[in-house]
């Protein structure tokens, strides 16, 4: 049954008092599975949707409010099995679609930094909260310890199997250990939440390359199922005479060696050549080693590099300058080692395809910069053959079936970059853990966790319109002297619980969803004075789309062509405002969440 | 043929200013719109010092007076904000919630004093000026003040210096000369600044930079990397300026520094024309973007955007080059006119 409906089931029956059944059913919890509601959720909380592990955003949010961090970091937890790992890395999908952010209303919560103010206050003896089922006696070999790897893991455990993680590395975490650097993800607290995973009876057997010490073949013998989430641990070359000199290196290689504690030679000027979370990882570990003039280059301009805006900030607050508009042409040396490069000068083009700009070379523009070491940095890719050489792959990534993780070996599934393509944690994560489920069904013959819209009926908001005017809290970060010490400190210092209440304060909660009972409603459009912009509509109609679900209301002006006056949830900030004026008591609200349940319970 | 034309101009300085003027005396009867952000008809910018010397009233400020515009049916709006642009729909929402659409457009929007991550730390203790509301709001300040530490990272800071000793204040200049804007100070170069303003009785700090600062009661306690440890009344900072681009940033419009424009002062949009200080432009010459600094340069970009903007096709050349004198040395340049 969908929202639309139960209502006018309720309101079939009026009580004495004029009452109708949804406003008295106060405490009333459906759950469903019509695509009206999944996409009333879809639509109505951006952020949510736009996680790509759907993660219940405004309630850890609501929970932080209500100083119930360790509540707030088991939501996330439902989701994402790195919390605190994510509140301080994760790429933020989530905030570029956040309702606040919209041009008239302001700046987009710091959803991030609250996931990490969750963490951080949190009480140090929390409990953890695993829904296990029991032990299935089936075992499953996980190829890879990087956050897909772990978020498989972590789900197979849950689901009772018995697994075995292999990771060429001797530590686990992929490129969040060996990628990210300490002073944006320090390891103690990267550890600990591998820890809570590992604690389920995951047997981690670090230094293990499949492909190498052990083969896929071996462990198709060996386990029911193997799940490979080896990522892209190949970088891309630039292809220009001169990269084969010293003193230019890979990103990653030169991560990797810094983050194993080495401290590859970088001399006074880096020329860094790339616009991802590598490159900028790469320039600002480079300062750290010393260099005292770190340029980044680009082919396009800032506002096409993949990578949000604190980070930009962060870079240029340690003094690091970008070089847009450049393409390199050829790095120059000496003896074998790196003096200088030569760039031409790029302009944008239109591309129609996102994000609509290519960058082409002007002729005759070329001019050489000097350089003490060059970084190149412009992305990496997976590697299938050095697992097996029998797993399929279009171009460098391991081909699955289409939205599904089996791959063309029975047994044989993928996740992760190393079937993406070079993503982010967040889509690893959640790649990892839906990987799971479709082990699962394989393994056991049927689905276990199903996706439901949980519904219910909820009294207005409880946020002063007030809140709605708080700015973005901005998160206190080292002075640039004490970031440059050695020890690679923690360049973010986290939420002190009074900036985590503030910063809370702001989310407008979007999982409320308000409705006009149409029934009841007499057009006094009261509700339409009092509203913070045009989020009540005249509407003539409302078109269902192919999946099933509501698209937005088309709206008229004639009053002889309204069907009802219906609220754009879309635009609702849930300011309750209508709901306050309302002569009639018609207007609802319903807490929409997304939730997974158990099939068999 | 009356033209249906209605141009749009953001931006009140004299880019704007000589574009207004090409386009109306091209096309009498389009409807040409002038916005700016500030509520001072169009002004020299380079007699604020003097406004807040109080030599200059507001009438010899300002370049010329509103019934110029009315003459010419130019219409002029000030103290509108402009906060969007939506090229594709052909429109510009502004601050007030008003939507306005255009035909043509000129983005003549200028630049702002930029805070550079080198003193980033320190941001909020650092005063800015550069346009006539920044006069208004510190001129109570300047002239009640005994003491002022100024960050001489631009040519304005060298005005801005001599203002304040000419009004009796005591002056500390901490030089940047690797962030000097628009061009490198040479070594002879901060010499001979050094020189110029020590002996007119300004303090000139060179090598240093800055290591804290304080707000006590008393004022800005600030110490130096070298070790001078001093209070001032306010910090200026002159550190170069950056374009105001921020309305558009996501909007379609190409954007580095500035608003990116070919050789003709085109955006990637046929109808959206850019120039003066928030203009960025290739120039083959020296192998490199450019953006445009100081009036004269805003001025003859201004026309030339106009004349293309009616379908002239001309392409934009540097200005002829001369001397620019300043605290002791000279440069050869093209672009900042000499006024004093
Ligand atoms: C420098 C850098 C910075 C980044 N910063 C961010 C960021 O801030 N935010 C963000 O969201 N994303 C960031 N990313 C991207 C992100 O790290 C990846 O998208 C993510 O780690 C992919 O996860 P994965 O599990 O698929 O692969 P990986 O993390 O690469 O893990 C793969 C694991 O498999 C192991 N492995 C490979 N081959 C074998 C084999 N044959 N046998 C056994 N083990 C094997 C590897 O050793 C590795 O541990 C960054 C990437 C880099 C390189
Ligand atoms: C103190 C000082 C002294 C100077 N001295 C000299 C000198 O001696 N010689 C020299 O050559 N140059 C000098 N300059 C520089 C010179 O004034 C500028 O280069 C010139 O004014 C640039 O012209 P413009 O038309 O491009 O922009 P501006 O004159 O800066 O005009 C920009 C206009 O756009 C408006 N605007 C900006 N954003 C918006 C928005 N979002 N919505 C609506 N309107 C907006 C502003 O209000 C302003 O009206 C000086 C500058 C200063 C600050
Ligand atoms: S306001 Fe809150 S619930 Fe709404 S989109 Fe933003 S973070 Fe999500
Ligand atoms: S709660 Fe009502 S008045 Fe407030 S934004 Fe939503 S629809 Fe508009």
């Amino acid at each position: 049954m969908n929202v639309t409906e139960r209502y006018k089931k309720n309101l079939m029956v009026s009580n004495e008092d004029g009452m109708t059944k949804a406003m008295e059913s106060v405490k009333t919890i459906v759950y469903s599975t019509d695509p009206r509601d999944m996409g009333l959720v879809r639509k109505s909380i951006p952020c949510q949707n736009a996680c790509p592990a759907k993660t219940n955003i405004p309630g850890y949010i609501r929970c932080i409010h209500e100083g119930r961090y360790g509540r707030s970091y088991e939501l996330n937890r439902m989701a994402n099995i790195l919390p605190g790992v994510l509140g301080r890395i994760c790429s933020k999908p989530c905030e570029l679609f956040c309702r606040h952010g919209e041009s008239d209303l302001g700046k987009s919560v710091s959803i991030c930094s609250l996931k990490r103010s969750a963490a951080d206050l949190k009480s140090p003896l929390h409990r953890i909260m695993e829904g296990l089922y029991s032990p299935s006696g089936k075992t499953v070999a996980v190829v890879g310890a990087g956050p897909a790897g772990l978020g498989a893991a972590h789900e197979l455990s849950v689901l009772g199997h018995r697994v075995v993680l292999f990771e060429a590395f001797d530590k686990p975490g992929g490129m969040l250990m060996y990628g990210i650097p300490e002073f944006r993800l320090p390891r103690d607290v990267l550890m600990l939440e591998v820890e809570n995973i590992l604690r389920l009876g995951v047997v981690l057997k670090t230094g293990v390359r499949v492909g190498r010490d052990i083969s896929l073949d071996e462990l198709l013998s060996e386990f029911e199922a193997v799940v490979i989430t080896t990522g892209c641990p190949v970088p891309n070359r630039l292809n220009v005479p001169g990269e084969d000199l010293e003193n230019v290196y890979p990103g990653l290689e030169f991560m990797e060696r810094v983050n194993r504690g080495e401290k590859p030679y970088v001399g006074k000027t880096v020329m860094v050549i790339g616009d991802g979370f590598t490159a900028m990882d790469c320039a600002r570990s480079a300062l750290r080693l010393g260099a005292t003039e770190v340029k980044i280059n680009i082919r396009k301009t800032e506002e096409y590099m993949p990578i949000d805006d604190l980070e930009k900030h962060e870079v240029k607050f340690e003094k690091i300058r970008f070089y847009s508009l450049v393409d390199t042409q050829r790095i120059l040396g000496e003896n074998g080692r790196v003096t200088g490069i030569e760039f031409l000068r790029t302009k944008l083009e239109y591309s129609p395809s996102p994000p609509y700009r290519t960058a082409s070379v002007m002729p005759d523009s070329e001019f050489i910069v000097p350089a003490d070491s060059v970084i190149v940095a412009i992305g990496q890719r997976p590697e299938p053959s050095g697992v097996s050489a029998s797993i399929e792959a279009d171009g460098s990534r391991i081909r699955t079936v289409k939205d599904r993780f089996s791959t063309n070996i029975k047994g044989v599934f993928a996740a992760g970059d190393c079937m993406s393509g070079a993503s982010n944690v967040i889509s690893a994560i959640s790649r990892g853990r839906n990987c799971a489920l479709d082990v699962d069904e394989y393994l056991t013959g049927r689905k276990r966790k199903i996706q439901v819209v949980r519904l219910e009926s909820v009294p207005s908001t409880d946020r002063d319109r007030s809140y709605d005017f708080i700015p973005r809290t901005p998160m206190d970060t080292l002075d640039f002297d004490q970031r440059v010490k050695p020890g690679n400190p923690e360049v973010e210092k986290g939420y002190t619980a009074e900036q985590a209440a503030d910063e809370s304060k702001r989310c407008y909660l979007c999982s409320l969803v308000y409705t006009i009972d149409t029934s009841r409603c007499i057009y006094c459009s009261a509700c339409i004075d009092v509203a913070p912009r045009d989020c009540i509509k005249m509407a003539e109609d409302v078109p269902v789309m192919e999946d099933g679900s509501l698209s937005a209301v088309t709206e008229t002006k004639k009053w002889n062509r309204v069907a009802a006056i219906a609220i754009d949830n879309e635009r609702c900030i849930r300011c309750g405002k209508c709901y306050e004026v309302c002569p009639m008591n018609c207007i609802h609200v319903t807490k929409t969440e997304l939730i997974e349940l158990n099939i068999e319970d | 043929m009356p033209s249906n034309d209605h141009y749009v101009i953001i931006g009140n300085g004299p880019a704007g200013n000589h574009a207004a003027d090409v386009l109306r005396k091209n096309d009498p009867d389009a409807r040409i719109t002038l916005l700016s952000n500030e509520s001072m008809l169009f002004y020299y910018k380079h007699k604020l010092p003097a406004l807040i010397k109080g030599t200059i009233g507001d009438t010899e400020l300002s370049v010329k007076g509103a019934r110029d515009y009315k003459e010419k049916n130019i219409r002029l709006r000030l103290g509108q904000e402009v906060e969007r642009i939506d090229p594709r729909e052909n429109r510009i929402y502004l601050k007030h919630m008003e939507i306005m659409s255009y035909t043509k457009l000129l983005i003549a929007s200028g630049a702002s004093p930029r805070v550079l991550p080198l003193v980033s730390n320190f941001a909020k203790h650092l005063k800015l000026f550069s346009s006539f509301t920044d006069a208004l709001n510190q001129i109570g300040d300047i002239r009640n003040g005994r003491r002022y530490l100024v960050l001489g990272g631009d040519l304005v800071s060298f005005k801005f210096v001599r203002m304040l000793k000419s009004m009796g204040k005591e002056v500390d200049c901490l030089l940047y000369p690797d962030a000097f804007w628009p061009f490198t100070l040479t070594k002879d170069m901060a010499e001979a600044v050094n020189k110029s303003l020590t002996k007119d009785g300004i303090r000139v700090l060179s090598n240093d930079g800055l290591k804290s600062m304080n707000q006590t009661c008393e004022g800005i306690d600030v110490v130096t990397d070298n070790g001078y440890t001093a209070t001032f009344d306010s910090v200026y900072a002159f550190l170069g300026m950056v374009p105001n681009i921020s309305f558009a940033l996501g909007s379609g419009i190409d954007t580095d520094r500035g608003i990116l424009v070919n050789d003709h002062l085109k955006t990637n949009f046929n109808n959206v024309y850019a120039a003066g200080d928030c203009a960025q432009i290739y120039n083959p010459d020296i192998k490199s973007y450019w953006l445009s600094v100081g009036w004269k340069n805003a001025a003859v970009q201004g026309a030339v955007a106009a004349e293309n903007l009616l379908g002239a096709g001309y392409v934009i050349t540097p200005s002829p080059k001369s001397i620019l004198s300043v605290e002791g040395f000279t440069v050869d340049t093209s672009w900042w006119e000499n006024f004093d």
